[in-house]
C-alpha cells in the first residue's frame, strides 16, 4: 500500500525539479522558492525513511545559501549541477532511499559546484576560480567588506579571462535619501516599465542578429534602447544602471562603426548584460512595490570590466579570444557535454546549431507594422467588459420581456436587430482589447531553445507560425511555465544528438515547430518535433508496471501514449535517460486544465512527436452543458464532459451496499449524486430515471447524475460576490431568464465525494 | 472600512448621529447608516449556492452582477417567515476579502430614512450571553420608539468572512 507520506515526498522532489528548470541566473526569488521547497521536504513526515535522502536535503540546502550569499557562483551551470542533484534524489526515491551509484554521483556532482561537507573540512570552501580570495566560511556570516573583495577579485579574474563574471553581487545600500531616484516615484515607475520593454526587445532583436550578423540596421534597434535606458537612467540618477548601460552602449557603438565585428563574444555580453540590467530593474519595481528596504546596490563592477574587456580586445583577434572564452566556460562543464561546432563559414560560432526561423508568406514584411496603441489601467479595461457584459444580458431581457415580445411593430423589430447587432459588435470589441498577440511568450521561447541547444548540444532548429494569434491577457502568464516544459522536453527528449539523427538519415539540426492558430473558438498551441517520438512500447509496460492497465489491454498508440499526462509517470524513466529530471506531464496537464484547455500527444516512433494544447479564448466564458436538478440549474464545463447517457439497470452496482457503481464501455465509474451533495430535491431519485453525465478530472471518471440535460451554451463567468473558494462551485452566471446559474468546479466535486467515504478506482494513489 | 464606518466607531454616543434607513424583522426596528446603502430592491427569485451557512440564502443577479443574500432573520436566529410584496432586499456595501463587496440583506420591510441625533443613541445594553451585542453600534431612541442601530461591517462582513473562511 503506498502511503501518503512518501507521495508527499514525490510530489515534492517533483516541485523541486520543475523549479529548479525555472531558474535563471540572476533570478534570486526563483532560488529563494528553491530554498522553501527543499526546506519543505526536510519536514515532510516521511523523510525520516530516507536517511540518504535526508542528508542529500541537507547538503542542497547548503549550497543554495551559499549560491544566494553569492559565495558561489550564480552561474548556469551550476544550476544546470543542481538540476542533477535533484535529479539524483529522485533516483535514491525511486529505489527506495538505496541507490549508492545515485548517491555517489550526487555527492560528485555537489562537489564541482563547490560544496564541502562541513564535517570533513572546518568549513573552508575551495573555490576553482578565486583560490586568493580570503576563505570565506560556508556557514558563518560573511562581512560585507570580504564579499566585496571577493568581488574586486573576480572581477578582476574576470577582466583577465575575458569570461562572463559569474552571479551578481550586492553592495550595501546607500541610506535612503541618498535614493534620489525615489522622488519622483511616477518617473520611475515610467521608466520600469519601458525599460523592461525595451530589454525585451534588445533580447529578440540579439537572437535575430545571430542569424544575420551583418544587419546594421539590427545592430541599430540593440543600440536605440541601450541610449535610451542610458538617457532616463542618467537623468533618474540610477548611477549603476546608467554605467552599465553606457558601456555596453560604447561597445555597440564600436559594432555600428565597423570598429568591432560582431562575434558571438558581443552577442553573449548584450545578452547578459541584458539579462543583468532586468535583475537591476525588476529590483527597483519591488523598491516601488515593497518600500525602499527592498533596494539592492548591486555591483556592476565586474560586468562593466568584461565589457570593457571585450570592447578593447582586437576586433581582429575575436574569434581566437571566444575560443578562449568557450574553452574557459567548457572547462568548468561536466565532461560529457560536447558543444559542436559549426562547420558553416557564417563567422558567428559559439551557438552549436541553433537557429530560430519564422514561417512567413511569401513577400510578407519582415515586422508586421504596429498600430499606435495607448496603455489603458487592466481595471478600467475589465470593468467595461463587465459593463457590456451586462448590456448585452439586459438587452436580451428587455427583448424578451412579455409586454415587448408581443408587439409587431416592424419598426420596433428592425430597431430591436440593430440593438442587438450594435451590442454584439461592442461585446467582441470590448473582448479583444483584453487579448493580446502570444507573440511575446513565443520570443521566450527563442532564448529557450537557444540555451537549451547549446547546454544539450542538439542543434535545433525553432520554427514559429502564428505568433499574431491572440489570446486572453489573463492566460498568458499560466501558459508560460506549461509552454516552457514542453519545449524543454520536446528539445531535450525529442530532438536526437546530431551524430544520432545522420545515423537516421535525418537532417543534422533538428527542427521544433511551434505554432498557434485559432479553430472552433479555441486557441490551439501546436509543439512539433522531428525526433525520436514517444518510446510506446515502454509507455504500456511502465503501465501496467503501475497498474494502470491490464495485461490485456488492447489500447490504441494513441491512448497509450496520452498516458504519460497521468500523475506518476514521468517522463525520465519511460522516454529517454538523457536527462535526469523526472518531471511528469501532469504538472503540464494541470496547468493546461485549470485554463480550461486540454492537451494530447501524438507520436510517432522515429519520426517525432506533436503535443497539442487547446485553449478556450477567453477566460471569461466557458463552454457549458446547462443540466438541471430539481428547480435549480448548473453548467458543466464542456471540455470535461465526454459524455451521457440514461443508465440502465444492468449496469447499475452497489458497492458494500453504499458506493453506487454505473458501468460504461467497461469502466466502473462512481456515481455522484449531484442533488445529495448540493441539497436540493431531486424529480428522480433512481439513477436510471434520471440522466448521467461522465465526467473526467485528472484522469478520474465520474458519473455526475443529474435531472435533466438543458442544452449547450457559452456563459460569462461570474465571481460569486464576497462567496469564493465554495467546494465544487467554480462560479456563477447570468442564465438567458435573468437568473444565476451556477457553474460546477469539477476538482471540488470529486474531491467532497471522495471524502464522503466513497470507494476510489483501484490503483489509485 | 469605509469613511462612514470609521466615523461610526468613534466613542459611542459621539458622531454617530446622522441619517440611517430603518427596516422592520417582526416587531423589531432596525437602522444602519445610510451611506453603507447602495440601494433597495424587491425579492427576486434567489439560486441557492451549496456548502453554505443557513443564513446565506442564495445569489441574485443584480443588472448582471452576483451578488449574495443574507438572510437577516436566519443570522440573528428569529423565526422565518413567508415572503410578501413587503419583502425587501437592501443592498450594502461591506469590506470583503477583496476589497469592497456588495451583499443583499433580505428583510421584512423596509421603513424610512430617518436623522438620529448623538444624543439620541445610547450605548449598546449588556444582554449577558443570550444576545451578540458585538454587532450593536448603539440604540436609537426616536419619539419613543427603539431602533437596533446595526454596524454593517460585522454583521455582514465579518461573518461572510469568517463564515466561509471555516468551510475551506
Amino acid at each position: 500500500m503506498a502511503d501518503k507520506s512518501e507521495a508527499l515526498i514525490a510530489a515534492q522532489l517533483d516541485e523541486m525539479a520543475l523549479k529548479i528548470m525555472m531558474v535563471e541566473p540572476g533570478d534570486l526569488s526563483v532560488v529563494g522558492e528553491l530554498v522553501v521547497l527543499v526546506e519543505g521536504l526536510q519536514g515532510l513526515a516521511g523523510i525520516d525513511k530516507y536517511p540518504a535522502l535526508r542528508k542529500m536535503g541537507l547538503a542542497l540546502r547548503a549550497v543554495i545559501g551559499q549560491i544566494v550569499m553569492t559565495e558561489l557562483p550564480d552561474s548556469a551551470e551550476n544550476y544546470e549541477r543542481l538540476g542533477q542533484c535533484i535529479g539524483q534524489m529522485q533516483e535514491v526515491y525511486r529505489k527506495h532511499g538505496e541507490d549508492e551509484a545515485a548517491e555517489k554521483s550526487f555527492a560528485l556532482v555537489i562537489s564541482q559546484i563547490g560544496y564541502v561537507p562541513l564535517s570533513e573540512d572546518e568549513g573552508e570552501v575551495v573555490k576553482g576560480a578565486t583560490t586568493e580570495d580570503p576563505p570565506p566560511t560556508a556557514n558563518g556570516p560573511q562581512s560585507a567588506a570580504a564579499r566585496h573583495k571577493s568581488a574586486k577579485a573576480v572581477a578582476k579574474a574576470a577582466g583577465a579571462s575575458g569570461g562572463a563574471p559569474q552571479g551578481l553581487r550586492i553592495l550595501e545600500s546607500p541610506p535612503v535619501e541618498a535614493m534620489e531616484f525615489l522622488q519622483d516615484p511616477e518617473l520611475l515607475t515610467g521608466f520600469v516599465g519601458e525599460t523592461l520593454e525595451h530589454l525585451e526587445s534588445i533580447e529578440v532583436n540579439v537572437l535575430e542578429l545571430e542569424d544575420n550578423p551583418g544587419d546594421l540596421e539590427i545592430v541599430n534597434k540593440i543600440f536605440r534602447p541601450f541610449h535610451t535606458i542610458k538617457g532616463v537612467a542618467g537623468f533618474l540618477n540610477l548611477k549603476s544602471v546608467q554605467r552599465l548601460a553606457h558601456s555596453t552602449e560604447n561597445l555597440l557603438d564600436d559594432v555600428r562603426n565597423g570598429v568591432h565585428a560582431m562575434d558571438a563574444q558581443v552577442i553573449d555580453v548584450v545578452l547578459k548584460v541584458g539579462d543583468f540590467l532586468k535583475t537591476m530593474v525588476e529590483n527597483l519595481k519591488s523598491v516601488l512595490t515593497d518600500g525602499p528596504e527592498q533596494y539592492k546596490n548591486y555591483d556592476i563592477s565586474d560586468y562593466v570590466a568584461w565589457v570593457e574587456t571585450v570592447q578593447t580586445g582586437s576586433s581582429t583577434g575575436g574569434g581566437a579570444e571566444s575560443v578562449a572564452a568557450a574553452a574557459s566556460v567548457s572547462a568548468a562543464t561536466p565532461p560529457d557535454i560536447i558543444v559542436p561546432g559549426r562547420s558553416s563559414g557564417e563567422g558567428v560560432d559559439g551557438d552549436p546549431g541553433f537557429t530560430p526561423s519564422t514561417a512567413r508568406g511569401p513577400g510578407a514584411p519582415q515586422k508586421a507594422a504596429v498600430g499606435d496603441s495607448i496603455k489603458v489601467d487592466v481595471e478600467k479595461l475589465d470593468g467595461l467588459v463587465n459593463a457590456v457584459g451586462e448590456l448585452v444580458i439586459m438587452q436580451t431581457m428587455v427583448r424578451s420581456n412579455p409586454k415587448i415580445a408581443v408587439l409587431s411593430d416592424p419598426k420596433l423589430i428592425k430597431d430591436f436587430a440593430q440593438l442587438a447587432r450594435i451590442t454584439s459588435e461592442l461585446q467582441k470589441t470590448a473582448m479583444s482589447m483584453r487579448m493580446v498577440p502570444i507573440r511575446q511568450t513565443f520570443q521566450k521561447m527563442i532564448r529557450l531553445v537557444r540555451d537549451l541547444s547549446k547546454k544539450t548540444g542538439k542543434e535545433v532548429n525553432l520554427v514559429m507560425e502564428g505568433e499574431e494569434t491572440e489570446i486572453d491577457r489573463n492566460m498568458v502568464d499560466s501558459i508560460y511555465d506549461p509552454l516552457v516544459h514542453m519545449m524543454r522536453n520536446s528539445v531535450d527528449h525529442g530532438v536526437q544528438p546530431p551524430a544520432e539523427r545522420e545515423k537516421m538519415g535525418k537532417p543534422r539540426s533538428g527542427t521544433v515547430n511551434l505554432r498557434a492558430y485559432q479553430k472552433g473558438g479555441n486557441m490551439v498551441i501546436e509543439i512539433e518535433d522531428d525526433g525520436q517520438g514517444l518510446n510506446t512500447e515502454k509507455i504500456r509496460r511502465k503501465a501496467i508496471e503501475r497498474g494502470l492497465i491490464q495485461d490485456s489491454d488492447k489500447s490504441s498508440s494513441y491512448e497509450l501514449n496520452n498516458l504519460i499526462f497521468l500523475p506518476g509517470f514521468s517522463t525520465a524513466d519511460q522516454i529517454t535517460d538523457v536527462s535526469g529530471r523526472g518531471v511528469g506531464m501532469d504538472v503540464v496537464k494541470k496547468a493546461v486544465e485549470k485554463l480550461r484547455g486540454k492537451v494530447e500527444a501524438i507520436s510517432e516512433p522515429g519520426k517525432g512527436s506533436l503535443f497539442v494544447i487547446r485553449l478556450p479564448l477567453t477566460m471569461a466564458i466557458i463552454d457549458g452543458i446547462i443540466v438541471r436538478v430539481g428547480s435549480e440549474r448548473y453548467i458543466i464545463p464542456t471540455t470535461a464532459i465526454q459524455e451521457s447517457l440514461k443508465p440502465r439497470p444492468e449496469n447499475y452496482n452497489t458497492v458494500q451496499g453504499k458506493g453506487e457503481t454505473l458501468m460504461v464501455r467497461g469502466a466502473v465509474l462512481p456515481i455522484i449524486r449531484l442533488y445529495k451533495l448540493f441539497q436540493v430535491e431531486p424529480v428522480y431519485t433512481d439513477p436510471c430515471e434520471a440522466i448521467v453525465v461522465v465526467v473526467e478530472y485528472e484522469g478520474r471518471q465520474r458519473a455526475i447524475m443529474v435531472d435533466e440535460l438543458l442544452g449547450k451554451q457559452e456563459v460569462v463567468i461570474k465571481n460569486l460576490g464576497g462567496l469564493s473558494d465554495i467546494p465544487g462551485v467554480a462560479g456563477g452566471t447570468i442564465l438567458g431568464d435573468g437568473r444565476v446559474g451556477l457553474i460546477l468546479d469539477l476538482a471540488g466535486i470529486v474531491q467532497s465525494h471522495s471524502g464522503h467515504g466513497v470507494v476510489e478506482e483501484a490503483g489509485e494513489a | 472600512m469605509g469613511a462612514a464606518s470609521a466615523a461610526v466607531d468613534t466613542s459611542v454616543g459621539q458622531g454617530l448621529g446622522g441619517k440611517y434607513l430603518t427596516f422592520s424583522l417582526g416587531k423589531e426596528e432596525y437602522g444602519i447608516v445610510i451611506t453603507k446603502v447602495r440601494e433597495i430592491i424587491g425579492i427576486m427569485e434567489i439560486t441557492a449556492v451549496p456548502h453554505t451557512p443557513d443564513f446565506i440564502k442564495g445569489v441574485i443577479n443584480l443588472r448582471g452582477r452576483v451578488i449574495p443574500i443574507v438572510e437577516l432573520r436566519m443570522k440573528f436566529g428569529m423565526e422565518l417567515k413567508a415572503y410578501d410584496d413587503r419583502t425587501c432586499i437592501i443592498v450594502v456595501d461591506v469590506p470583503g476579502p477583496t476589497g469592497t463587496v456588495q451583499v443583499g440583506m433580505l428583510v421584512d420591510s423596509v421603513s424610512e430614512v430617518m436623522n438620529i441625533a448623538s444624543q439620541d443613541i445610547e450605548p449598546p445594553p449588556d444582554f449577558g450571553v443570550t444576545t451578540d451585542a458585538e454587532n450593536i453600534i448603539g440604540m436609537g431612541k426616536i419619539k419613543g420608539k427603539l431602533k437596533i442601530l446595526l454596524d454593517v461591517d460585522r454583521v455582514i462582513g465579518r461573518t461572510l468572512a469568517s463564515s466561509l473562511a471555516s468551510l475551506k
